[in-house]
């Protein structure tokens, strides 16, 4: 091999892309045999991944019912940023003003202690009630959902800060708005960050379940159609999308994570 | 300065602490009284666990005392201020900034000009030599590097009382006796009332003007010696901290203080 290939490969061994990709690729291969090559299932239980990949090929230009593939997927990314967006506007906010005001703790605490166990799933019907199967009530379901994470991880992110960092502040001259600021908030950007990432996750799967329920469009819908219409191959295109796009959600906190949390020991 | 009049700078009158541990209370200081002068260095050695800390966070305003009061220059202290500068054992940094910018920290609630600020931090990067690693991060230094930049940004604020709690005791033998031979230069050069803590006597006879015994828990005074020029060269700052630690008198000091420590762990069997 040649010394530009040899380095090619040495890249390729050190970011362990063979490693990381075998797992996928052993998947599918074994799915292959068990559907093409062997016959185990018929294909109306479980397609092969041939079929599922033609299917994504396919409605890329042919449009499921209102939307082509990438219309769908949109209209689900739409749906979880505003969704999500919404809930950490309102956590974060007040997760740090609990974490802050001891008294504001004590009179929200037992109401969020009640709410927090209700699965978003339940909240669906009132959903539709009130929002109809618009936007609205997706949106509502997932903001539900990314709530309460990225309320409970800011607030015990204020409220444990170190101490010691605290009574250093203040021997240092800081009074008790510059300590907010200037302490708590920096010191607790690693739990938000992690509550943020967990809200997403909820997020997605409130999501589906919004739009398995009542859509007309999205992922979620995509799922439910390939049961209701017997195409197998239509639902694990949307769960295979849906893997991607979390994958992908992840990756992008995690470079804002790195950003922000760039004093953090590796 | 007239050195004739020396006068108060803290006094602590009566002081005792109680902290609390699994819902009862526990006395940590017992009916402490001392004053500290202007410009002296005072070192508190005493068993593990006597209360030294506590005490100190009282004078800190960090605590308040359930019975007696600490004063300064004839003020009762109620909380924390920048006039009483703190350094911390584990440092306590700021981790998410960098060196110059830990050590900016209180400059900023001083009122202090963009400017000026800039060119304290200088001073105080160059006076714990760390010139180069003004904008490294805390998790980017050694031990000893931390403690640096922690001092540099209480010496740069300026506090008239600097306390000091074991601030090298989690540093290494080599590193500790290169930061005692430095800090003891510094005081010389900027003088400060200091209230130091330390395990260690050898710290304790080498940096401090007088040294404080404690007894074991609860915290009183055990007895008070002053390292007074008779006792040791008086240039002893601008030593090297082995020279001082083989002189005959400081090994004399060093058996009598150690004793009467050993005494008070001994007795309340705290080993």
């Amino acid at each position: 091999m040649n010394q530009r290939g040899e380095r090619i490969f040495d890249v390729i061994y050190q970011e362990k892309i063979f490693l990381s990709l075998s797992s996928i690729l052993g998947f599918i291969l074994i799915w292959h045999i068990l559907t093409d090559v062997l016959g185990l299932f018929p294909a109306l239980f479980l397609p092969s991944p041939e079929k599922v990949f033609f299917t994504v090929y396919e409605k890329i230009t042919v449009p499921v019912g209102e939307e082509k593939l990438f219309g769908h997927v949109g209209i689900s990314v739409v749906r979880i940023l505003v969704g999500v967006g919404i809930a950490l506007a309102l956590a974060v906010p007040l997760g740090i003003l609990m974490g802050w005001y001891e008294d504001l703790d004590s009179v929200t605490s037992p109401l969020i202690e009640v709410l927090r166990p209700i699965p978003p799933i339940a909240w669906i019907p009132l959903a539709i009630l009130w929002f109809g199967i618009g936007l609205g009530s997706k949106v509502f379901i997932i903001a539900i959902g990314a709530f309460f994470p990225a309320l409970i991880n800011t607030y015990i992110g204020v409220k444990f800060v170190d101490a010691l960092l605290i009574r250093a502040a203040k021997t240092l001259g800081a009074k008790d708005k510059n300590i907010l600021w200037e302490v708590v908030l920096p010191a607790s950007v690693p739990l938000i960050v992690a509550g943020v990432r967990i809200s997403i996750g909820v997020g997605m799967m409130c999501l589906v379940a919004a739009e398995l329920v009542a859509a007309s469009s999205g992922l979620g819908y995509l799922i439910m159609l390939g049961g209701d219409d017997l195409k197998p191959e239509l639902s694990i295109t949307g769960m295979i999308l849906i893997g991607v796009l979390g994958l992908v959600a992840d990756r992008v906190i995690l470079a804002v994570e790195r950003r922000v949390i760039y004093w953090k020991k590796e | 300065m007239d050195g004739n009049q020396s006068k108060s700078k803290i006094v602590a009158d009566h002081v005792s602490v109680e902290y609390e541990k699994d819902e009862k209370n526990f006395l940590a200081v017992d009916d402490v009284s001392m004053t500290i002068q202007d410009g002296e260095f005072v070192v508190i050695v005493g068993p593990s666990g006597c209360g030294k800390t506590t005490f100190m966070n009282t004078i800190a305003g960090l605590v308040r005392p359930i019975k007696g009061k600490v004063l300064m220059d004839g003020e009762e202290i109620t909380g924390p201020s920048a006039e009483r500068g703190v350094v911390f054992q584990q440092f306590a940094l700021f981790p998410w900034k960098t060196v110059y910018e830990n050590i900016e920290f209180g400059l900023k609630y001083r009122g202090i000009g963009k400017e000026q600020r800039a060119e304290i931090v200088r001073k105080y990067v160059q006076t714990v030599k760390l010139e180069g690693f003004e904008n490294s991060y805390p998790h980017e230094l050694s031990g000893g590097m931390k403690q640096r930049v922690a001092i540099a940004r209480v010496y740069a604020n300026r506090p008239q009382v600097l306390l000091m709690d074991e601030p090298f005791g989690a540093l290494d033998a080599q590193t500790r006796t290169i930061m005692q031979e430095d800090l003891s230069e510094m005081f010389v050069s900027e003088k400060r009332t200091v209230l130091f803590i330390t395990h260690s006597v050898e710290e304790a006879i080498y940096l401090g003007d007088r040294v404080v015994i404690m007894t074991a828990r609860p915290g009183k005074i055990k007895k008070s010696i002053q390292i007074t020029e008779e006792d040791l060269v008086p240039n002893r700052r601008q030593m090297g901290f082995d020279d001082v630690i083989n002189m005959k008198e400081f090994l004399e000091l060093k058996a009598e203080i150690w004793g009467l420590i050993k005494a008070e762990i001994l007795a309340k069997h705290i080993f």
